[in-house]
């Protein structure tokens, strides 16, 4: 019979000891934790890069320059306008993109009213339905009039359309507003981080 | 020979599992209807081959994903076939895989000890909708972007979670690069690698359901050939109809296979946008209930139906009750499915809004491929920019938006935009002889058409028109038609060029008789500005351009403009209304200049 190859490390020594091999407690602890652990690591390190998204801001809360006030019929016909800035996406800059819109409305002379055009219920765009003389989501039917609010006796939207509270007129002609997003689906109103 | 046999099976015990293979057997005899466990496995690894070989030429990336789809529907030999049988396919498996649910607990066979066999399929069923969902968003079409969004922001709803989780899925505050490489993570490993550990185990647990069985069973038939040949023939009666789905759309033409929507534009919305038909009963279920009630129908109730689905083998040990009331709760969900998708397919069909939206996302796609042919490829920022920056495809958008709540463009095409409430002219076929002799036309210029529902409807040029041009002679009305030729070969429109190249003559003589407008108008060396718009390049590009950007300048209305809002009274973009290129798309779609295969 051929000898079976030697092993360079341990040179295949019999096991020496009395009686039965004794599986201790601790090692099965051991072999289990240290095992667990082993196929932690890569997991958790690709974790961590996969939770990245996390860290990553949204666009909101700053002042763009939407539009100029003659843009706005005088007859408080709400007109969406596009938010204009440089956008990211992960590593592509697009400069002097559209990175979201609102509807604008004259409520006076100089005066400006600004609704989000995200739908609260699960943000798709809304449109303007001029025949309705109100807002209309594509997605689900909602209906909102001029000023945001639910018309349907059971809305799809949890709440009325999201106004952006600060809006300015620079220079008596140039509509500034804050953008701001919200979260879908809540019916409190939540800004997006 | 037999020395290498027994060498092998030494090795690899391959013959060992050979004569298990052969040895197997069936309950009772041979019968199609045993076939399922094996068309899932084969429908699978054909879903995985097609896969494979689609992911050759995907590149995920929000300007690269369409476009690489688009190579493969139209240059790759035989890609649209190859996409097609993994959509279809795709499909097929949730379809065998629900059936296979449903067959087990028709006939019973989920109960002690079958629970796990039935475990697995249920699993089976919501996994091959997972792989659906995140598959369905890799296209990166209208449709597929935006109805995936709408799915994702649903995680919102989650309390607490709800905002972080939609960032993860979405690799960010936004749909973009990151969503596509995610989706594509889930969908080729984790969900193919989920099914796979599915069906392993559910043969496994099959196996050892059956063997605990074994005694009672008195007849066992071998599966090695009868039973085998069987589930391979329905395996291949299972290729034929997803052949015949393949070829629904024909074999020839852009519409073969499956439909390839718009570059999807992740900075917009398309309202359109519906989820497949797998998700189609659950959108109407959802569309049932309020706003502030949106967690029961999306994640609640669904989370309960599949609680109970789980629990079916513990309900069927009350008893023949328990077991019809199994019976009774699923096929009551397979109906309460078919019924609402069907709500929403027949609310859809009504909706003028849907089918309006339908159609002009069917338009930008068509145009979409237009121009990559006339390109002769895709410019490295995307297919999404031939599109914006083409008058055909945003002519009417921007018209629809800035321009339709008081001009119509209406002339009898598919193509007609409606006023919301017509105040303006109808600029349909804007410059052309028909439309300009429409201003020459006594009836014609004071109806909604023209200037009847302006300020100028009981102007100057109304009454000139009527003093001048009512009950003409044969040769006043000759003299009448030369003028129109002049006036519009003065916008020298790209569709009009061989007609006005063939008139020169008479457009000439007209030129000289509008010489009659010059008391008023501007045109050529006669007349002055500030009393009437210009007539010299009229309709032309730049001209367009100029009262487009400014009607109230001299050159156009003045003072006297009637309501037509100034869109670019500067020469600074950031400034005005419209850009220069908006106003350059307008003005190009309206003069019909863009350019067609
Ligand atoms: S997203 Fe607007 S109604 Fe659903």
């Amino acid at each position: 019979m051929k000898k079976p190859p030697q092993c360079a490390c341990c040179g295949n020594k019999p096991a020496v000891g009395r009686g039965p091999y004794r599986r201790g407690f601790l090692s099965k602890l051991l072999a289990l934790a240290l095992g667990a652990l082993a196929l932690a690591v890569p997991a958790v390190v690709g974790l961590i890069s996969a939770l990245n998204p996390l860290r990553v801001k949204g666009q909101g809360g700053r002042f763009f320059r939407v539009t100029s006030l003659d843009a706005l019929p005088e007859d408080g016909t709400p007109r969406r306008f596009p938010i204009i800035a440089d956008r990211k996406d992960a590593w592509t800059l697009f400069p002097n993109q559209p990175i979201g819109s609102v509807f604008l409305r004259r409520t006076g002379p100089s005066e400006v009213k600004a609704l989000a055009v995200i739908c609260p219920h699960a943000g798709c765009f809304i449109d303007f339905d001029a025949k309705a003389g109100g807002f209309l989501c594509p997605c689900h039917m909602a209906h909102f009039d001029l000023d945001g609010k639910r018309t349907d006796e059971q809305s799809q939207s949890p709440r009325d359309m999201d106004p952006l509270e600060e809006v300015e007129i620079r220079d008596k002609r140039d509509v500034y507003v804050k953008f701001q997003r919200f979260q879908t689906g809540t019916p409190q109103r939540i800004v997006e981080a | 020979m037999r020395k290498l046999y027994y060498w092998l099976d030494d090795r690899t015990g391959a013959l060992g599992a050979l004569k298990a293979f052969r040895e197997a057997r069936v309950p009772g005899r041979a019968c199609p209807c045993r076939a399922m466990p094996f068309l899932l496995v084969f429908a699978f690894l054909a879903q995985g081959i097609t896969g494979l070989f689609m992911l050759m030429y995907y590149s995920p990336g929000a300007q690269s994903a369409w476009e690489s789809v688009h190579h493969l529907q139209y240059d790759v030999t035989g890609g649209w076939i190859l996409r097609a049988a993994h959509h279809y396919g795709g499909q097929a498996f949730l379809v065998l895989a629900g059936l296979y649910l449903v067959g087990m607990v028709l006939r019973g066979a989920y109960r002690a000890p079958r629970e796990f066999v039935f475990w697995t399929a249920v699993l089976l069923v919501l996994v091959s909708l997972g792989s659906l969902l995140t598959g369905d968003l890799l296209a990166w079409d209208q449709n597929s972007q935006s109805s995936t969004l709408v799915r994702t922001k649903f995680l919102a709803l989650l309390p607490g979670v709800g905002a972080g989780l939609f960032k993860l899925a979405a690799g960010g505050p936004d749909f973009g690069h990151l969503t596509l490489t995610r989706f594509l993570a889930l969908h080729t490993i984790v969900m193919a690698g989920a099914l796979a550990v599915l069906l392993a185990l559910r043969a496994w647990f099959a196996r050892r359901a059956a063997a605990m069985v074994q005694d009672e069973v008195r007849f066992f038939r071998p599966f090695w050939p009868t039973q085998f040949l069987i589930n391979v023939g329905v395996c291949v009666l299972f290729l034929v109809v997803i052949g015949a789905l393949v070829a629904s759309h024909g074999v020839a033409g852009p519409e073969r296979g499956v439909e390839l929507g718009a570059p999807a534009d992740a900075t917009d919305f398309y309202a359109a946008a519906r989820p497949e038909w797998a998700f189609m009963g659950l959108y109407g279920f959802s569309n049932l209930f309020p706003g502030e009630l949106k967690l029961l129908p999306i994640f609640v109730i669904p989370g309960i139906v599949v609680v109970l689905l789980f629990l079916m083998p513990f309900i069927a040990r009350l008893g023949v009750l328990g077991h019809a009331l199994n019976v009774l709760v699923l096929l009551g969900l397979l109906a309460a499915d078919a019924g609402l998708s069907w709500m929403v397919v027949v609310e859809d069909r009504a909706n003028e809004h849907q089918q309006a939206a339908l159609a002009e996302g069917r338009r930008d796609a068509e145009r979409a491929r237009e121009l990559i042919a006339l390109r002769g490829g895709i410019p490295v920022e995307g297919a999404l920019t031939l599109l914006q920056e083409d008058p055909k495809a945003q002519g009417p958008k921007l018209f629809r938006q800035h321009c339709a709540s008081c001009h119509a463009f209406v002339g009898g095409t598919d193509e007609d935009i409606p006023a919301s409430e017509v105040s303006s002219p109808n600029l349909f076929g804007y410059g052309t002889r028909a439309w300009i002799a429409g201003w020459l036309d006594p009836d014609k210029i004071k109806s909604d058409d023209r200037f009847g529902k302006t300020a100028f409807r009981n102007g100057k040029m109304a009454q000139f028109v009527k003093d001048t041009f009512s009950d003409l002679e044969k040769e006043d009305e000759e003299e009448r038609d030369l003028m129109v030729a002049a006036l519009s070969a003065e916008a020298a429109l790209p569709a009009q060029a061989d007609l006005d190249k063939k008139d020169s003559e008479r457009i000439a003589e007209g030129r000289d008789l509008l010489a009659d407008c010059t008391d008023c108008h501007k045109y050529r060396k006669g007349g002055s500005l500030g009393t009437a718009p210009e007539l010299t390049g009229y309709g032309s590009r730049d001209w367009t351009l100029a009262i487009l950007a400014n009607p109230a300048h001299p050159r156009f209305y003045g003072d006297r403009n009637d309501r037509m809002p100034i869109y670019a009274p500067t020469a600074d973009d950031a400034k005005n209304v419209l850009s220069r290129r908006e106003l350059e798309l307008l003005t190009d779609w309206l003069r019909g200049q863009w350019v067609e295969p």
